[in-house]
Formats: C-alpha cells, structure tokens, sequence
C-alpha cells in the first residue's frame, strides 16, 4: 500500500529534554496507526511536529513520498494534516456547523451563509459516517459529539491524514466504542490514522500497527493483530527490573499514618475519578502511586487533602478521622502536601520566598504575634529552610518567580517538611520537569523523612521514580486502585500490565 | 553541587532592589510626562497655549497655602477610596463597587449626623465615622455571598449593586430625608458635633485628611507586616496555592471585601462630615471610580495611593482653574489621566528598562 506518511531522523530538544530522538516513521495510507507510551515519552512532541505546530531540531517530513516543510498547522492543513487534540478548541456559542466551517464559511454577498453551512456539513457529516446535530451549539454538545465535531472540521478543510491526540481520555464507554467505528470507517475510505493512546485495550482494539516509543525514541512498530498487552506494556516501560534504586529494601514499616477506606471522588465532569480506593500508609514507609496521568490521582490527593468534596469514604491520619474538616485541620493532624502543579498550587509565584516558605505556618508562633507576622524569626526560619534545603538565592526578599523551577521545588519541599511535624507526606509529581541534581535531591529529602518514621505516599507518573524510591506499589487505573505488591524483581512487570489495564493477564483481542 | 551552598551576595540583592526602584521612578517620571505632552498637544490643537493653561493647573492646585490646603482636602476622599480598591484588588477581588459603597457610607453618617442629637462631639463624630465604615462594609456582602454561595465573579454583581447604592440615596434624599430648605435634594444639615473641625482659616481642609494619611500606613501595615493581610495577598496572588496551604481562602473574600467596602465607606463619611456638612445627592464626582484608577496607579500598594490621590486631586482642583481662567475645558485633564492610565497599564516603560537594567547587570558583573 502507498505511503501517506513518514518522517525521518528526527530531533527535537526542549531546554533538558530530548523530547524526540532519531524518530523514523512510515504509515501507510488507509491505515489506522497507535502511537503509545508513557507520560513524556515524546509521543505529543511527534505529532505536534507533524502538525507543524512544533519545527523539528533537525530531520525531514515527507507526504506521500515528496518532503514538506511544515513551517505552521496551516501548511499542516493545506498538505491534507488534520489534528484533532486532547482539549477541543470549539467556539461555545457557535453551532458545530459554524464550528466546523469556521474560517472558511460558505459566503453569500459578504454574508455567511448559514443554510450552504449546514448543507455541506451534512454531507460530509453523511460521507463519513460521523453524524452530528448540525443546529446544536457547541458548549450544549456532548463530549462525543464535540469531538465529532473536531473530526469533521479537519475532513472539511480536506484532511487525508488524521491526528488524534488521546482521543478516548474524555469519553465514556460507549462513546469510545462509536469512535472507532467511526475511525474504522473512515480508514475504509482511505484515510490514515494516527492516535497517540495510553490503554492498550484500545490499541488493540481499534489500530493495524502500533508504534511504541519510550524516552523521546521509538521502542519498535508491531502489527498490532501479532501482539498482546503484555508486550506492548513491556515495549513502553522498559525491561530492565528496577534500575537506579536508591531505596534500602526491607525497611520495617511502623502503624498506620494515614488510611484511605472506600473513597469515591468525582472530577470537574461530575464523573466517577475515583473508585472505591483502600489504602493505608505505614509510618518509615514509602507507598509509590504509579499510573498513567489523568487516571484519578489528581483528584485523590485533593480530596485526601480536603480541596476537593469527598463522595463518600473516610481519610484518617493517626487514628484520627478528619474526613470533611478544612485542609488546615488535616494538616495540622499531621499531613504534609507536595502538589502535582507547582506553580498552579505549590507557590505564589509573584510573592516574596520567604512569604511561599511560611505559607503552611504563617498564623502560629514563633512566625506569628497575636496579630503581626514577626520579621525577624521569620527571616531567621527563611534563612535555615534556605540552607538546609539548598534552594539557590541570594536572599529571601527575591521574588519566587526568578527561582528555577527545581529551586522552586525545593522550596515546597522545605516548606512542607522543615517543621518536621508531619507524620504523612503526601506528595504528588515531586520531580516532574526539573533537573537531576534537583531530583536527585528531592528524592534523598524524601527518603531521608521516611527513614525518620513518616509515612511518604508517592504519586507519580514516573514508574521510575516510583520504583526507585518506593517499598511497595500500588497502580491506579481508570480510578480504581491495585496493588502491585512490594518491589522486587518482578514488580516492573506487574505494574506496566496493571497501568496498561491488562490486570486480568494479557489481552490480544482483536 | 552540594557544596556550592547559598552565597549571600549583597551587591546583587542591593542592585535588584536600586534598580526595581529606579525603574519604578523613571516609569512614573515618563508616563506623567507623556500624559502632560498629550494633554498639551490636544490644548494646542484647541487652539489655547498649552503652557498657560498647565500654569493656571498649578496655581489652582498650588498656587498658595489655601489652594493646596484645597487640594489636600479633595484628596481625603480619594486617598480612602484608593485604599478600598487596594485591599481588595491586593487580593484579587474585584470590587468594582465602590462608587455605590462610597454614597452608602455617606448617607450612613449622614443620618446619624442629624437625627442623633444631643451627643458630645468626641462622640458623635467617632459615630457617623463609624456609621460609615459598617454601611459601606455591610454593603458588599450580596456581593460576597453570591461569590461564596454560587462562585459568581465579584466584579459583575459588585458593578450591578452600585446603582442600587446610588438610586436608593437618591430616592432617600429625594422623599423621606429630604430638607425642603435645601436648594437641591439633600437631608437636613448635620449637627454641629458632627462636624469634623477645620485647622487652617480659610480653607476646607479638616481632620479627615489627617485621618486619611493615618489610614495609609494603617492598611500598609495590615497588608504586610500582620498575618491576616498575608493571608490576604497569597490569595491575591494565587488562591489555589493558598487553598493547598490550608489558607480560609472563601473567609478572606469575604474580608476582603468588608474592609474594601469600609475604607470606602469611610470616605463618604469623611467627605460628609468634613466637607458638605449635608448629604447631597450626586454629591461623588466618580470618587469612587477615581478610587480604582488611583489603587491601580498605586499598583495596588497602599503607600503608594496617597501620592496617586494626591496627584489626582491635584488635576481635579487645578483643573477648575485652568477652566475659568484660560477657557481650557475641564475634561482636558480627563484626557491627561487617561493617557496615564493607559501607559501605567501597559507597563510599556517598566518592561522597556527591565531589559535595560538586565544588559547592564550583565555587562557590570560579568
């Protein structure tokens, strides 16, 4: 069959990261193509290179056979690229008609002509089999019908080749289902796909061929008919057992710090992110969450930290239940908070540093009179926190926002756990996006609180980091909580088949 | 790496802090002066001498020790409804409010002014005052509540609510408070007790302003150095953070809100008490709005409203002057402080020299 797509050779680095290495590709036309990997595996930067949304470092781009430079998304279109991504760009009150035409609306005397808009969007909304209600607005639209939506807008300005970026994170069952009908289709029409997925079910269900990349390279390409998850799963995190260990094992955990009974969450979509999760946490232990982004962590961890409403469930620190008291209360049982987003809920980036270092102990002494904030201890507290946890300044007056971001890190880190008071830490992502020496000191931080009897729960979508660091596992997928056991040689394995979703052995369906 | 510990270089730390400082300076210097050189240009295209008319500006706001008396009483009002906009713009909240808060307020003292009788004066004034502060306050809390209870954003209902503060005096002024001795509508005469006492002869200027610049560091201090003004700006800056840190963020929207409303509250007792000696109705000439402009000319800082108020009330005497004198129309210097709204907003000046200063931090450290 021809060749639709390929591209060869390339790089892309991002400031400490080689985002994509030496990546060849070829898919061919008509064919539906799986990229998976892990998070920051580089399977985003690919496509958004290939939509010409980022310019490779160095390499070539070649559209059946002839090479493009594809300088914008706009040249992407006008060679017949469509991305459909993650987080749909829809104008709310527009109609999806409007939607799908908008740009390039059918005109009349200046006017937009709104009966030749729903005309033509029917018919290829017919053509391709993917129906949609051509009146509705879009903010009115369901999930599935939106990305329909998406779909059409990039066959109207005639796509050949299809992008989708995680296209099943945002549907439910069914709605997934219909999509890959509808991809099926439009592969029988001659059309290529490509869709970036992290659950193999999926994969195979739905792809010819799946390309599976790991670390910014491409791991290997396989019919998808001739695997199974395990495979897959083994292709996308790595065979080696547990590289890089820098926790002692058979440490002794002490009693329960921290327990989880029966917690149900909902997320923003007022959908069920958290199911039914037990767990307990050990004083000296350190619990690493492993999975997949977006699987229910985010809003575990706030609703264990009392910033998200819990459905039902009880949190417990140190036999004390503080199920739906303030995060202050939980806190001051005993919990430290390192969040995910460190800029979003870790700091104030425009405040001073030693304002974000007194941020969880501002309103009680030695930081604070019956009414003032004591300058003088406080810069004292600052200056310590400074030097034992090697944040780089040269002073506390700076602003946050000139600090690196693994100085920044360090910052929280020193704030959460310089008091020594927690008996729980929970942090979430404590590495993500800073530079080794940072993560390396991080980590020691972490492992150095437990060894001193705290409880760390570890979340992190870096199944290295959480090998490296943790005494047992536990895997979150869809929002339901396994446990993977503790870490031993073949702990690897267990985890990449539960995060992949192939818990009950492997799957080859096709 | 480990032991490249943290150095404490002075030098760098003063450089920053001279230089944020210098930078701030010079931004003001040029916007001001862009400001005056647009207001000129369009003095200019009326066909009037632009010096002239910036000359008659300063005697009316200057020109001796009355008029600047003057100026410094025009400026009490705003120097309270500047520190109202700070605190709650400090923590992002967007009171746009206050122009009803300040008539609010206003009636408050108002009332008591007259209808209390009998009071000594170091006790009926304290009580208008107050008065005031507790009707500008009370008032936003529609406004908090609809932010608490259905997350609907302050600045729509708080700008809504402004006509209601407005119309509901204007009606009370109109029917039940009036004083048909009045010429215009306006309730009976506040008591003598309730007069805030004048200390120049000759001029308007009273203890409010004194109790203004009082209130600057008062806020100043409350912002910064206590821990409920802290718990304020981080979540100004970022409640999300300050959620996490286990701050009461809901608590300090609300409080954000009461002392914004207060302040605000305040000054329309002050101007009141102090000025009028009566309520009039449409007695504020946008104070209230003046109030914004100047907290955002102040970048919100509390300290730096009062050279903001005084500026502005500076070119609202001044103005009348240059008007009676050179035929300059008054709204010339509505121009002026807009052309200086839209450069401090823009920050134009501020990124401009941030790149310089970094060229010669590189260059005289490197």
């Amino acid at each position: 069959m021809a060749e639709a797509i390929s591209v060869k050779n390339i790089n892309k680095e991002f400031p400490g990261v080689k985002a994509n290495q030496d990546i060849n590709l070829s898919v061919n036309q008509g064919e539906i193509r799986a990229i998976v990997g892990e998070n920051g595996a580089g399977k985003t930067t690919l496509m958004n290179i290939m939509y010409g949304l980022y310019q490779p470092d160095s390499g070539s781009i070649f559209i059946k056979g002839k090479e493009v430079k594809l300088h914008s998304s706009r040249a992407a279109i006008s060679n017949g690229i469509g991305m459909v991504h993650q987080h749909f760009k829809l104008v709310p009150s527009f109609t999806l008609g409007q939607n799908i035409v908008l740009g390039m609306e059918p005109q009349r005397m200046g006017f937009v002509d709104n009966k030749r808009i729903n005309q033509s969007v029917k018919e290829i909304s017919e053509k391709y089999g993917l129906p949609i209600k051509v009146n509705n607005l879009a903010r009115d639209a369901s999930v599935g019908e939106q990305q329909r939506a998406e779909i059409l807008k990039a066959l109207y300005r005639g796509a050949d080749i299809l992008i989708l970026d995680e296209p099943t994170a945002v549907l439910t069952d069914m709605e997934t289902e219909e999509l890959f009908e509808m991809l099926r289709g439009l592969a029988k029409q001659g059309k290529t796909i490509l869709f970036i997925s992290h659950k193999l079910r999926e994969v195979l269900a739905v792809s010819d061929t799946t390309t599976v990349m790991r670390l910014g390279k491409i791991v290997g390409t396989v019919q998808t008919s001739e695997t199974d998850s395990c495979q897959l799963a083994e292709m996308m995190i790595g065979r080696d057992t547990v590289g890089g260990r820098m926790r002692q094992n058979g440490v002794h955990p002490g009693e329960v710090v921290l327990e989880l009974k029966n917690i149900c969450v909902r997320d923003e979509r007022n959908l069920l992110a958290v199911k039914n999760v037990n767990l307990q946490l050990h004083g000296s232990e350190v619990l690493g969450v492993a999975g997949v982004d977006g699987n229910g962590q985010e809003e575990l961890i706030e609703a264990v930290m009392g910033l998200r409403p819990l459905l039902s469930g009880e949190v417990i620190v140190h036999g004390k239940n503080i199920t739906h008291t303030s995060t202050r209360k939980i806190r001051e049982s005993g919990v430290a908070y390192i969040p995910s987003d460190r800029n979003k809920s870790g700091v104030a980036i425009d405040a001073l540093i030693w304002e974000n270092l007194i941020a969880s102990d501002y309103y009680r002494p030695p930081i604070s009179a019956w009414l003032s904030l004591r300058q003088k201890e406080i810069l004292q507290i600052a200056k310590d926190l400074i030097q034992r946890f090697q944040i780089f300044t040269p002073s506390a007056n700076l602003q946050t926002g000139h600090l690196s971001g693994g100085n920044i890190q360090r910052l929280i880190v020193g704030r959460e756990l310089g008091s020594e008071r927690a008996m729980a830490v929970v942090a979430s992502q404590p590495t993500r996006g800073i530079d080794i020496s940072g993560t390396e000191s991080i980590r020691r931080t972490l492992l150095e609180y437990a060894n001193r009897g705290a409880g760390v729960l570890l979340v992190s979508a870096d199944l290295d980091e959480v090998l490296a660091l943790s005494d047992r596992v536990v895997v979150l997928y869809e929002g339901e909580l396994y446990d993977a056991g503790v870490v031993d040689d073949e702990v690897r394995k267990r985890v990449g088949n539960l995060m992949t979703g192939s818990k009950e052995g492997c799957i080859n369906d096709k | 790496m480990i032991n490249k510990k943290i150095a404490f270089p002075s030098m760098v730390h003063i450089r920053r802090i001279f230089g944020e400082v210098l930078t701030q300076f010079l931004n003001y210097l040029l916007i001001l002066f862009l400001g005056l050189v647009i207001g000129a240009i369009v003095i200019f295209l009326s066909g009037k001498d632009p010096l002239t008319a910036y000359a008659a500006l300063w005697k009316g706001a200057f020109g001796n020790w009355y008029k600047f008396a003057d100026t410094l009483d025009r400026s009490t009002v705003l120097i309270l409804c500047g520190l109202g906009a700070a605190v709650a713009f400090r923590t992002s909240v967007f009171n746009l409010g206050l122009e009803g808060q300040l008539y609010i307020g206003a009636m408050a003292a108002a009332i008591v002014g007259f209808a209390v009788p009998g009071l000594p004066k170091i006790i009926h004034i304290p009580l208008c005052l107050l008065a005031g502060i507790v009707a500008g306050g009370l008032w936003t809390l529609p406004v908090s509540y609809l932010r608490i209870r259905w997350n609907v954003p302050v600045m729509v209902p708080s700008l809504m609510l402004n006509y209601i503060g407005i119309l509901f005096t204007q009606y009370l002024v109109s029917f039940p408070l009036r004083d048909p001795d009045a010429g215009m509508a306006g309730t009976p005469v506040l008591l003598d007790t309730a007069r805030l006492p004048k200390f120049i002869q000759g001029s308007t200027i009273n203890i409010g302003f004194i109790i203004a610049i009082v209130m600057v560091f008062l806020v100043y201090w409350f912002m910064f150095k206590t821990k409920i003004g802290y718990e304020l700006r981080m979540v100004g800056y970022n409640p999300n953070f300050s959620a996490s840190a286990g701050m009461p963020v809901k608590r300090s929207t609300i409080l954000a809100m009461l002392i914004s409303g207060g302040l605000v509250g305040f000054g329309g007792a002050c101007i009141i008490t102090g000025f009028f000696g009566r309520f009039l109705a449409s007695f504020s000439v946008g104070y209230g709005w003046d109030g914004m402009m100047i907290s955002l000319l102040a970048q919100n800082n509390p300290l730096g409203v009062l050279p903001a108020s005084l500026f502005y009330a500076a070119l609202a005497n001044g103005a009348m002057t240059m008007q009676s004198q050179t035929g300059v129309p008054q709204t010339v210097v509505g121009m002026v402080k807009g052309a200086i709204m839209f450069f401090v907003t823009a920050q134009v000046f501020v990124t401009y020299f941030r790149g310089r200063m970094k060229k010669w931090k590189l260059t005289s450290t490197g």
